[in-house]
């Protein structure tokens, strides 16, 4: 089954006379269940992509279609609600807020969310839970995705959505982070989409995205995707 | 190129720009304008009362000098000039006006300035030289007949010049009146020679010098001089003078306390406002370092931005200082109803412009020392952005309290600690605001209970009828007293030490006056003491029970006499009743009944009626004067809280705009984002105005403490006061935190997001 849909999405941003068509007519389906991996120079549209299907950002035409929910002509409160109910974010530069400690960060979706996991829980399951009390600034920088991982599933949402989650790691820690992430995703059943230039990420993925000027160049499904330690960094 | 850079960062923090700007702007506006106000009183009337000669001293006689007599003051060792005067109430024949006529033998001594028609001339036989004022009131030009009648004989005139004089500055026909009404009362000099002609005789009760000797010695020359012991009123207590020396001293009381706390917190706001815009603007500083520009160049370029926001500020604040000093000096407002000069040309006292200049250098010199640190490290250090800082658990998270806390609540908490100097500006500018609003409209609540007291209180009588000064008998003024209801005073000058007031003598059958205690309410009189008000109270140091000794004026009899109370009073007197009188042998001539009833015949001896409604309606007009400036403060209270507040809220806003963005992708909506923000607001006002209010009575005490000299008022504040100051602070809290929460709407999340950590 799809879970997302897009149809011939366009997202053009102008400023001035010069007009810049980041998305160009996007056709895209994607599986429940499935680990996708959208790979792409910088400036292909990849991330514009991505700030598509979790409602940062409404594209100029087309239709973006999310659990049978067309989310491209949404307003501001409604892709808010869609934010908090439906998909989680885990970002390059893991923004946490730093004035809240480790624990209070994951218990922020409690306020928004209609079903959360407890943030003890998720805290747990990212080993983290020693430091439930930490503020960010003293965790070191892979600690700090673990816990945007625990915020971004505590939601409960129905996609993950990462941009360059591994980008501002050391390639070790990279790899710890990647894989929790992807035990995770697997065990609570989430699709899970990845936005990266890392070619070795898509080697494990389920589906492979190639974009390059705001225009999908391929869409290949990989039978028999590669298990993370098989993977040389 | 930096030129350009400076241009758009001034257009990226344009809100702070700006908001600094207006800041400066009122701050310095408001300190310069209420400065203006007093010194430009000041000059002005200093110009105007020694270009008419404004005696310093008057010698008094009720039966006259001679020619001889100015000769031999004029030849005392330091006096510089001197003349013979007579100034007496004259009626204006077919109406009820009355005019001081006024007859000088040397006019160099307490003289006039001519505004239009002759110059003045000594020798000229039917010349009338008016005021100005008076003229322009009664439709009355040069070249009108005017007729005034001085102890039933008319003297006929022709209005030869339209003048103004020092000595008739504030012109008001007895010490009771507090605003002059040209409507019914102005000045008229004519010449020694017409005086003579239609009298038939030189008559000139006083003798007005300029002199430098202080009053002991002149006292003791003149004495010398004349031989005998003369009466001798120093300049400070004169109406013209102590009144506008008041209203001097007044301004300088309300441009030192409020229009400085305004400037305080403006200069504070800026201060931290201008460190933080530098700040935030510390890889740029980087990049231009790792770029190959020289620290002089870019210390200079970001040292400019503060000097631009200085100097366009300050320019702002001269032309609202200037507005507001205006609005409070000019002929045609309350100052100009109070006080009667030629020349109301604003002036700045000097200090203003040191102010400013310290103002400029300061906020200079502030955005110099943020560069300064920010560049002193490695290009590679600037660069960095700054390390976030450790956190560490507060107290508060320690108990279970914390755990009941919502997100937003302890996000907010956490936020104002960690950004101790931006919650502490917001803080002084919510007190700043409580505190202007409290001030002014205690202020109101403080002058409203003064005026409900002395004038619809403690005023009892429909109408006070003055008696003629000369020629009535004891009997005479009892026949009046008998027929408009018995109730009489008498009020005769007397000398506490050096120092001349008055001494009220009262009988008091119907209670047509009453008496102010210390508490605002009313005493009776009793007739075995005396009651003092509580200015002499505090120069002498003398409490009830204790004894005060005065003297009246031309005589040597001293008289020590028990206090019986401390009164709160328009004018230093001391009130005694009647029967006390008496029985301490002092003479005195009645020259007031009081009356409620509406028509009295204008006979012999009354000489003139004031209704109660022409005495509140003059005391009203004089307070429009403080109104007019407590209206102002309010105004700038509002604007310095919403500039205030809304400068903060930018800052707070910008520097929280990662999170904020972060609690958008999460799921937060605008609304909810919001409602955190305001609520920090409101917590924050909440505590300022908890501190506000107390600090507000506070200024409110010292400045009426300030006024004491002025007036005996007592602090009073309404319920009102505190409810309109208290929704106020918040009203301008919610609307800048509505102001600046709309700017959600506005964070992009996905260009927040980019950037690195």
């Amino acid at each position: 089954m799809n879970v997302v849909e897009f149809k011939e999405v366009i997202k053009t941003y102008t400023s001035g006379d010069h007009v810049l068509n980041a998305l160009d007519g996007i056709n895209l389906a994607l599986e429940e269940g499935k680990f996708i991996v959208i790979l792409g120079p910088s400036g292909a549209g990849k991330s514009t992509l991505l700030n598509m299907l979790g409602g940062l950002d409404s594209p100029t035409s087309g239709t973006i279609t999310v659990n049978g929910k067309d989310i491209s002509k949404l307003s501001s409160d409604e892709l808010a609600e869609y934010r908090a109910e439906t998909v989680g974010f885990v970002f390059q530069f893991y923004n946490l807020i730093p004035t809240l400690t480790v624990y209070e960060n994951v218990a922020l979706i409690n306020e928004i969310a209609k079903n959360p996991i407890p943030a003890d829980k998720m805290l747990d399951e990212v080993g983290l839970l020693s430091h439930k009390n930490n503020f960010p600034s003293e965790l070191s920088g892979g600690e700090q995705q673990r816990v945007s991982i625990a915020r971004a599933l505590a939601k409960n949402p129905k996609i993950i959505l990462c941009d360059e989650p591994t980008g501002a790691l050391d390639s070790g820690t990279g790899v710890m982070v990647l894989k929790l992430l992807l035990d995770m995703a697997k065990n609570y059943n989430k699709t899970i989409v990845i936005v990266t230039h890392n070619q070795n990420i898509a080697k494990m993925a389920d589906v492979v995205i190639r974009v390059k000027n705001g225009k999908i160049l391929s869409c290949e499904e990989q039978k028999e995707p590669a298990a993370i330690d098989e993977i040389e960094w | 190129m930096l030129a350009k850079k400076l241009f758009r960062t001034i257009l990226k923090y344009k809100a702070q720009f700006l908001s600094m700007i207006i800041m400066i702007a009122i701050g310095i506006g408001v300190f310069v304008g209420f400065n203006m106000e007093w010194y430009t009183l000041e000059q002005n009337t200093n110009a105007f009362l020694s270009e008419t000669g404004f005696a310093d001293y008057r010698i008094i006689s009720k039966t006259g000098f001679s020619e001889s007599d100015l000769n031999a003051v004029l030849s005392i060792d330091g006096i510089k000039a001197a003349t013979r005067y007579f100034s007496v109430n004259a009626s204006v024949k077919n109406s009820d006006d009355i005019v001081a006529l006024t007859v000088n033998s040397d006019t160099r001594v307490s003289g006039v300035l001519s505004v239009s028609g002759e110059n003045y001339d000594a020798k000229s036989e039917d010349g009338v030289w008016l005021s100005d004022r008076y003229a322009a009131q009664n439709g009355i030009k040069t070249g009108d007949l005017l007729e005034l009648i001085y102890n039933g004989t008319t003297l006929t005139g022709t209005v030869k010049g339209l003048v103004k004089s020092g000595e008739y500055m504030i012109c008001l026909p007895d010490a009771n009146q507090v605003m002059p009404d040209y409507n019914t009362y102005g000045f008229a000099y004519i010449s020694p020679a017409m005086f003579k002609n239609t009298i038939g005789a030189e008559f000139y009760t006083q003798i007005n010098a300029i002199s430098d000797l202080d009053k002991n010695d002149f006292v003791e020359a003149v004495d010398k001089a004349l031989g005998t012991t003369y009466v001798v009123l120093s300049k400070d207590e004169t109406i013209s003078w102590s009144e506008s020396r008041g209203e001097i001293e007044e301004g300088q009381v309300m441009g030192s306390v409020l229009p400085v706390l305004f400037l305080l917190i403006a200069v504070l706001t800026m201060i931290t406002t201008m460190h933080r815009i530098i700040a935030a603007e510390k890889t740029q500083i980087g990049t231009l370092k790792a770029l190959g520009f020289k620290n002089r160049k870019i210390v200079r370029h970001y040292t400019s931005f503060a000097l631009t926001i200085g100097v366009i500020g300050s320019c702002l604040g001269i032309g609202i200082g200037y507005l507001l000093g205006w609005y409070i000096m000019n002929p045609n407002g309350a100052m100009g109803t109070y006080i009667d000069i030629p020349d109301w040309s604003l002036k700045t006292p000097f200090m203003c412009w040191i102010i400013l200049l310290g103002v400029i250098a300061l906020l200079t010199l502030i955005g110099f020392l943020s560069v300064k640190s920010i560049i002193k490290g490695s290009a590679a250090e600037t660069l960095r952005p700054y390390a976030p800082k450790k956190f560490k658990n507060l107290f508060i998270e320690k108990t279970k309290l914390w755990n009941r806390l919502c997100f937003g609540a302890r996000w907010n908490l956490r936020d104002s600690l960690r950004h101790k100097s931006r919650t502490l500006m917001t803080l002084f500018g919510i007190i700043g605001c409580t505190v202007l609003c409290v001030g002014a409209l205690g202020m109101q609540d403080t002058l409203d209970a003064f005026v409900k007291v002395f004038y619809y209180d403690a005023i009892n009588y429909e109408a006070r009828i003055n008696l003629e000064t000369v020629g009535v008998t004891t009997d005479e003024a009892i026949a009046v007293s008998e027929r408009y209801g018995k109730d009489w005073g008498a009020t005769l000058g007397v000398q506490i030490g050096d120092k001349t007031v008055q001494l009220e003598i009262y009988h008091l059958e119907n209670d047509s006056v009453k008496f102010v205690n210390e508490t605002l309410n009313f005493t009776d009189l009793k007739d075995d003491g005396a009651y003092i008000c509580s200015r002499i109270a505090e120069e002498f140091n003398v409490k009830p029970g204790g004894e005060i000794s005065f003297k009246p004026y031309g005589t040597n009899a001293e008289y020590t006499v028990k206090v019986n109370g401390i009164l709160r009073s328009m004018v230093e007197n001391i009130v005694i009743t009647d029967e006390f009188a008496e029985s301490l042998g002092i003479e005195y001539q009645i020259n007031t009944v009081y009356t409620n009833e509406k028509d009295v015949e204008k006979v012999f001896p009354i000489s003139n009626v004031q209704n109660k409604s022409d005495v509140i309606k003059s005391f009203d007009t004089f307070l429009s004067l403080m109104r007019t400036m407590v209206a102002l403060l309010i105004v700038a209270a509002v604007i310095l809280g919403i500039v205030v507040l809304y400068n903060l809220g930018v800052m707070s806003y910008t520097e929280r705009y990662r999170e904020m963005a972060t609690l958008k992708v999460v799921g937060f909506k605008n609304k909810q984002i919001g409602r955190i923000l305001i609520g920090q607001n409101l917590w924050l006002t909440l505590i300022g105005i908890i501190f506000g209010i107390p600090a507000g009575v506070g200024v409110l005490q010292y400045l009426l403490t300030a006024l004491a000299k002025e007036y005996e008022m007592v602090l009073s504040l309404g319920f009102k006061t505190f409810a309109v100051s208290i929704l106020l602070t918040f009203g301008v809290s919610l609307l800048v935190g509505l102001m600046v929460s709309n700017k959600n709407k506005k964070i992009d999340m996905v260009e927040a997001l980019k950037g690195q950590e």
